[in-house]
């Protein structure tokens, strides 16, 4: 893999150096990775999750190579809305991610933060704004955020409209669940509609949102199916494995490419053995580039991230024969909108399923709503006794994310888990001898009475 | 008694049905209860809010979904406190009719909780009156013979204000969330609906879609008043985008204010509104001082005054003679006591100077201790000083590296050696004299030897994390790696060098560039500096004592009238 560090180091060094003049070589390196993962997938990799990475990789690199055919989004944007007009939509966190790659994120993070953007923003929102104000990647047509969860969104986007002139429609996402709620965020996704078919020139067709919602209820059952298979076998995958399941969720759902993915995940896993280690519920963000979490998570019989949050945080089933009411539902009642109260709910849903070992939440640098209630969520999963460690770090800026302090907590969690098991194997076998002397001590005082 | 935070809240309703209702306006000394609540990275105002609220005896809060921090301060009041009023307001973002419409229902299913929890009951027509008669307030005030200062950006506290009074400036405006003045609508045939369309047609916030057009209210407000302080608070991130943006284009003086709502960090802000105060009132009658002070100096008398800049790890001090010549400087290590470093330091300047303190005409303090030394007739802030202390040294200079002790900071002059612009980072170690003084002890090494040490390193290290504890536990790890000393201390340098380009690029890079204070001693960081801008640093043969001979030029123009 030389040449491939060489590459990225080159891409790198001429971004700092002429960042307006870089991307052609960045969109390069994409095309050239989306080969690979095609031709010469990682070998230790799950067959499923070497596709998922081919599949996001070429959303990737196909969407930047032709500017017209997306839209910038957040992650909860209404990726099915896009999909009526042939539109893909490439969202703030996944173009971050794709150019911390070439380990740029540094750059453009301290870029932004140079003109005034905080450094306690969020890093992936840093990342993002100092890639398009500092010309090195360029801009779409249109773009379209939502006020869901994350408070970056609609000031990430009124910024670059201000500055480089891309215009967007804003989602207000109610924090209630009712009908008021619903008819409110219904109505702006018509309008976004709206919006769409004069921007694009395009008619929209409701029966291609209905048959996409269709494809989205199957697909989100078939994931659910697989993260019950994957809490039973184990099924090699990396920590950005899960960061890809989450882009394909997020940004494809409701296409049937992704749901033939999906499809082939619950058939593939089938054919892997019995896991026999720690099942971890992950909460929230994954720093897919932290060496320790690597070590323990990446390929790991012993360990293994069984589902995530993030992967799954709309359990809706949509009503097709209403699309817009239905993925107004389903948006509203997204676990990161309203109070921590209903994330923990809905979290602790997801553990009585699939019985984890333990629930790790990662609080990402910047991200208030997620870091704000993990000590909320700890106390919710201890009345269900589920022990759960809460990591401080960064999704993406290595500098915010110290390995040393990460490892500590985790080895000592993770030893504080066998310790667990150990105890109640213990505790098992004592119940069991417990169990034999009384039932031998009954026995001897049956003898004597006779 | 109910608090409040938020300027959207229908704080009418409450007094309407005779409940008080109080902005909440933290003033904390520390976030115990909120780092063990919350988590450390929430906004202060959050974690100030719940301290405050876990300190008094509130009945209740009506917060409002104004953003992710607030969000979860309700969750965790919520359960801290289950049997008080803790409401959450689902406040729209959108202001057209779709916006007014929920919203009113919104504030409607809240006046029935608290009839429910309270037993008292809302009453229209006594709400009616109550907007009836409630006057318009004043939005904009400005008065003449002062600083007019205009506030933006997230909420400022009353601290802003008192500090703007005391320097002699005033607030003409306060465009920051509780800051302005209420804005309420009565349309009598639709008296809740037109209260909301007034609630939420008030100076939108960050959160609001239709921000957008703050940008035309702020021109329209800006050319009113001498200068703006835009202020941001700690983990609150919506407004630094507004004040990137407005840097671009906005002509009149703006001051980023960064506060965390602790009672600590008065003496930052503090130092950093001085300073801006100085730069203004320089801008203003600058030219017609100069002439008058050049037309004095022609025919003045023999005099001396002397400068003393007590910073945190030295005590550096001047003696400057009538025609602008040093005649004698001194430079002491500042003790636990700032007051006692200066006596000191004045005692051996005197000494030095073959003078006696009768013979000082007058005394300017400047640096953090400026108010600590009895001694000195007056004080300016250290930004000032150096900025006319580099113009005397050179005044070709147009920016100015500054890394002492316990902070950095970037300051941009004009071709008059006045401030134009400055930022500060005294909120941690890292990219400070603390900073290498901490990792040379770590090496092992004199603090005076690592620049020299980093100069012959051969490979490139690099040191990743912002954090000064992080930095040097990375140093540790590089050590036990057997890593050599040259190229962890080469790595460090350049370190300090990224934080100061940073804050070299936000006031604009331009040339010539001279680097003062003790760091600038340091070779290792002056190359990595020099290396970072792609040009040259001026250093005078005594950087630390360029804050002191500015306090010395401000006192002969002082001693001059």
């Amino acid at each position: 893999m030389w040449i491939v560090d060489k590459y990225i180091e080159y891409v790198k060094e001429e971004t700092q150096k002429n960042p307006e003049q870089s991307f052609d070589k960045i969109l390069l390196g994409f095309k050239a990775n989306k080969m690979r993962t095609k031709v010469l997938p990682k070998g230790g990799l799950a067959k499923g999750y070497q596709k998922l990475e081919a599949m996001m990789m070429s959303l990737v690199a196909d969407s930047l190579g032709k500017p017209d055919s997306y839209v910038w989004g957040n992650i909860f944007a209404p990726c099915e809305l896009m999909q009526c007009f042939d539109l893909a939509t490439l969202s703030v966190e996944c173009l971050a991610c794709y150019l911390s790659g070439y380990h740029l994120e540094d750059y453009f993070i301290d870029f932004a933060q140079s003109t005034g953007i905080a450094p306690t923003l969020c890093s992936y929102h840093k990342t993002f704004v100092g890639a398009i104000d500092s010309g090195t990647v360029p801009v779409p047509q249109y773009a379209v955020t939502t006020s869901l969860s994350c408070d970056g969104n609609l000031n990430t986007f009124r910024y670059l409209e201000k500055k480089k002139g891309v215009p967007f429609t804003f989602l207000d996402v109610p924090y209630e669940d009712d009908d008021e709620s619903v008819a409110y965020l219904a109505d702006q996704l018509k309008s976004f509609v709206g919006e769409l078919e004069q921007r694009f020139g395009k008619k929209f067709e409701i029966e291609k949102l209905r048959r996409s919602l269709e494809i989205e209820n199957e697909t989100r059952q078939l994931l659910m199916e697989f993260f019950r298979l994957q809490s039973e076998r184990y099924y090699p995958g990396e920590l950005i494995s899960h960061l890809y399941l989450m882009m394909g969720m997020h940004l494809m759902i409701g296409t049937p490419e992704f749901l033939e993915l999906v499809r082939f995940l619950v058939e593939d896993i089938k054919n892997y053995p019995p896991f026999e280690g720690k099942k971890i519920l992950w909460v929230h963000l994954l720093p897919f580039y932290q060496e320790s979490l690597q070590h323990y998570f990446n390929e790991n019989d012993k360990y293994q991230i069984i589902a995530s949050d993030i992967i799954l945080d709309s359990v809706e089933m949509l009503d097709v024969k209403d699309p817009f009411t239905a993925l107004a539902k389903k948006i509203i009642r997204n676990m990161y909108n309203g109070s921590y109260a209903h994330k923990a709910e809905i979290v602790g849903g997801l553990a009585e399923h699939l019985h984890p070992d333990a629930v790790i939440q990662f609080c990402h640098w910047g991200c208030k709503q997620s870091a704000g209630g993990s000590l909320l969520l700890k106390e919710e999963l201890q009345k269900k006794n589920i022990p759960m460690l809460i990591l401080d770090g960064d999704g993406i800026d290595k500098r915010n994310s110290h390995d040393g302090q990460i490892k500590t907590r985790l080895e000592a969690f993770l030893e504080m888990l066998d310790t667990l098991d150990k105890d109640s194997q213990r505790g098992q076998a004592r119940q069991y001898r417990d169990g034999q002397s009384d039932a031998k001590r009954q026995e001897e005082q049956e003898e004597k009475v006779c | 008694m109910l608090g409040y935070i938020c300027k959207y809240a229908p704080v009418e309703i409450f007094e309407s049905m005779g409940e008080t209702i109080k902005r909440i306006e933290p003033q904390v000394t520390n976030f115990t209860q909120a780092d063990m609540r919350m988590h450390p990275n929430i906004c202060s105002f959050a974690k100030g809010v719940l301290e405050e609220v876990m300190q008094s005896d509130y009945d209740g809060i009506v917060l409002t979904t104004c953003c992710d921090s607030i969000r979860r301060l309700y969750d965790v009041l919520k359960e801290e406190f289950p049997d008080k009023f803790i409401y959450m307001l689902d406040t729209p973002r959108i202001t057209k009719e779709a916006g007014i419409a929920l919203y009113e229902r919104r504030i409607r299913d809240m006046i029935r909780a608290y009839e429910e929890y309270s037993g008292k009951t809302f009453d229209e027509e006594a709400f009616a009156k109550l907007l009836r008669e409630r006057d318009e307030e004043e939005q904009l005030a400005v008065a003449s013979g002062r600083l007019n200062i205009g506030i933006l950006g997230a909420r400022a506290n009353e601290e802003i204000h008192r500090i703007l009074e005391s320097q002699g400036a005033g607030a003409a405006f306060d465009l920051t969330c509780t800051g302005l003045g209420r804005k309420l609508l009565y349309e009598p045939e639709a008296v809740m609906t037109g209260y909301v369309r007034g609630l939420l047609s008030q100076f939108p916030c960050m959160r609001m879609e239709q921000a957008s057009g703050r940008d035309e209210l702020i021109r329209r407000y800006a050319d009113s008043v001498d200068g703006i302080i835009y202020h941001t608070v700690q983990f609150c991130d919506n407004y630094a985008y507004e004040y990137a943006w407005l840097k671009n284009w906005m002509k009149k003086p703006m001051l980023l204010l960064e506060t965390d709502y602790t009672k600590q960090s008065e003496g930052q802000i503090l130092t950093r509104i001085q300073a801006f105060l100085e730069s203004l009132g320089s801008d203003r009658d600058g030219a017609a001082k100069q002439q008058k002070s050049d037309r004095q100096m022609k025919g003045a008398e023999k005099m001396y005054v002397m400068g003393i800049d007590s910073g945190s790890t030295s005590t550096n001090a001047v003696i400057m003679n009538e025609i602008k010549e040093i005649v004698a400087f001194s430079v002491v290590r500042t003790g636990a006591k700032s007051g006692e470093s200066a006596a000191k330091a004045l005692e051996d300047l005197l000494l030095k100077a073959g003078l006696k303190k009768e013979d000082l005409a007058l005394i300017v303090s400047t640096g953090y201790g400026r108010v600590s030394i009895s001694f000195a007739d007056e004080n300016v802030t250290e930004i000032s000083c150096h900025g006319k202390g580099a113009h005397y040294f050179n005044p070709n200079i147009r920016t100015i590296l500054d890394i002492g002790g316990q902070d950095s900071k970037a300051i941009h002059l004009n071709e008059e050696g006045e401030v134009k612009d400055f930022v500060m980072n005294d909120k941690c170690a890292a990219g400070t004299g603390r900073f290498l003084e901490m990792i040379a002890r770590t090496l092992e090494i004199d603090i005076a030897e690592l620049g020299a040490i980093a100069l012959t390193s051969t490979e490139k290290i690099e040191i990743t994390s912002m954090c000064s504890v992080f930095a040097e536990s990375e140093v540790i790890s590089l050590i036990a790696n057997n890593k050599e000393k040259a190229d962890i201390a080469n790595g460090v340098c350049h370190a300090i060098a990224g934080k100061a380009y940073s804050l070299l690029r936000r006031v604009g890079l331009e040339p010539d560039f001279m680097m003062t204070g003790g760091v600038a001693k340091n070779p290792g960081v002056v190359r990595a500096v020099e290396e970072k801008i792609g040009a040259k640093l001026y250093i005078c043969p005594e950087p630390e004592i360029v804050g002191a001979t500015g306090a010395a030029l401000y006192a002969l123009e002082r001693a001059r009238g």
